[in-house]
């Protein structure tokens, strides 16, 4: 495999060519393991994490959108869960695992994300953007099915929806669980459970209407 | 809505996998806090770890004696004061109420809020037709509601506590903290 010399210089100051400069697919892209870059970007070459947050943008954006059910507290949440992972960066001690490691920043910054929107008193909160593609007459029993979703998963107490997204769409094994939200492998269980209970009732009382 | 043979949950799940696609300008955002440093959470982090760490103090005993004086000044000031007349006035707060009625021609959100009153309070479909919601102040209490579907249906809030009413229909509740 034949590398092309990894550009050397840093961003401080050159905020305009952000994007432009990275990523360059070859030098960063897939075939550059996660702790290859991270190793990089500890040596100061802070472009590099622009790789990272490519390569991981959907995938925890789609954890955020789902868990806080609106477009822009998730992208709010997503920008300072990689911008916090790049200032504790030291912190991430096994470089292979920063996937994991930055999974569980996200959570975080989901749960304080969540708490500020039980403040601002919303029963339910929209995802705009997704409403307004969802409308679209050629996808409407689609897009009818994505709002009764979004709609269930809006009524399940946060800690029942973490734990549900975490088990059957991020797919991970209990003991990861357990590690990155801090709860007891019983209790995630549980929570699973009564989500599973929860969501069942929720749409077969939209059946009935 | 769907078939009774298969698992909904397994539907459900197949939704909540499908890819989102984030906006890819959020990269520019993100690189550009990254690239600045100091952004306004590594400020707050900051700040906040230093108000926490420990420190050393010296104090010597007549300081102390004053300190100690000042504290039991400001407390006897404080317990003197008149204490404010009446209970604090709470404003109404804004709560959006939602739900689901796919192919309903009308919903409408009737409460103690509005007497009950079917015309009162008419809740707005998504353009796709499923979701209707209405958003309403409410001042701090406890209040009872359903969903009037096409104008005849009592339908209740399916996640809320259901409460009865004085004519046996279905009604939830809700309590709008002060």
């Amino acid at each position: 495999m034949v590398r092309r010399r990894i550009p050397s210089q840093g961003l401080q100051g050159h905020n305009d060519a952000l994007v432009t400069r990275v990523p360059d697919p070859w030098v960063y892209g897939e075939v550059t393991s996660d702790a290859e870059i991270v190793r990089r970007v500890r040596d100061g070459d802070t472009a590099a994490f622009a790789v990272l947050v490519a390569r991981y943008r959907d995938r925890l954006g789609r954890y955020a959108v789902h868990m806080l059910g609106d477009r822009s507290d998730a992208e709010e949440a997503l920008q300072d869960a990689f911008v916090r992972a790049h200032r504790s960066l030291a912190r991430c001690r096994e470089d292979a695992q920063f996937g994991p490691w930055l999974f569980g920043i996200l959570v975080n910054r989901c749960r304080t994300a969540g708490r500020r929107a039980a403040r601002r008193h919303r029963m339910f909160v929209r995802d705009e953007v997704s409403l307004e593609r969802a409308s679209a007459p050629e996808t409407s029993d689609r897009a009818e099915w994505e709002d009764t979703v979004r709609w269930a998963m809006e009524r399940l107490a946060p800690p029942l929806r973490e734990a549900f997204l975490l088990k059957h769409v991020e797919d991970m094994e209990y003991a990861e669980m357990s590690r990155l939200t801090g709860t007891g492998v019983s209790a995630l269980k549980m929570r699973v459970m009564r989500a599973r209970e929860q969501l069942r009732a929720l749409l077969t009382e939209v059946e009935r209407v | 809505m769907f078939d009774r043979d298969e698992d909904v949950l397994d539907r459900v799940i197949d939704q909540l996998r499908q890819p989102v696609e984030m906006d890819p300008t959020l990269d520019t955002a993100i690189m550009t806090r990254v690239a600045a440093g100091g952004d306004r959470v590594g400020r707050l982090a900051a700040v906040w770890e230093w108000a926490w760490r420990p420190r050393e103090i010296s104090v010597s005993p007549l300081a102390g004696l004053g300190l100690a004086a000042a504290l039991v000044g400001i407390v006897v000031w404080l317990a003197g004061r008149n204490p404010r007349v009446g209970p604090p006035v709470a404003g109404p707060s804004t709560v959006q109420f939602v739900v689901v009625a796919p192919g309903a021609a009308s919903v409408s959100l009737v409460g103690d809020f509005n007497d009950w009153d079917g015309a009162a309070t008419p809740m707005h479909a998504a353009r796709s037709g499923a979701l209707w919601s209405v958003t309403v102040p409410l001042t701090p209490g406890r209040y009872r509601y359903a969903f009037l579907v096409n104008g005849s249906r009592w339908v209740a809030d399916p996640a809320a506590p259901r409460v009865p009413d004085d004519f046996d229909a279905p009604s939830s509740v809700v309590t709008v903290g002060g």
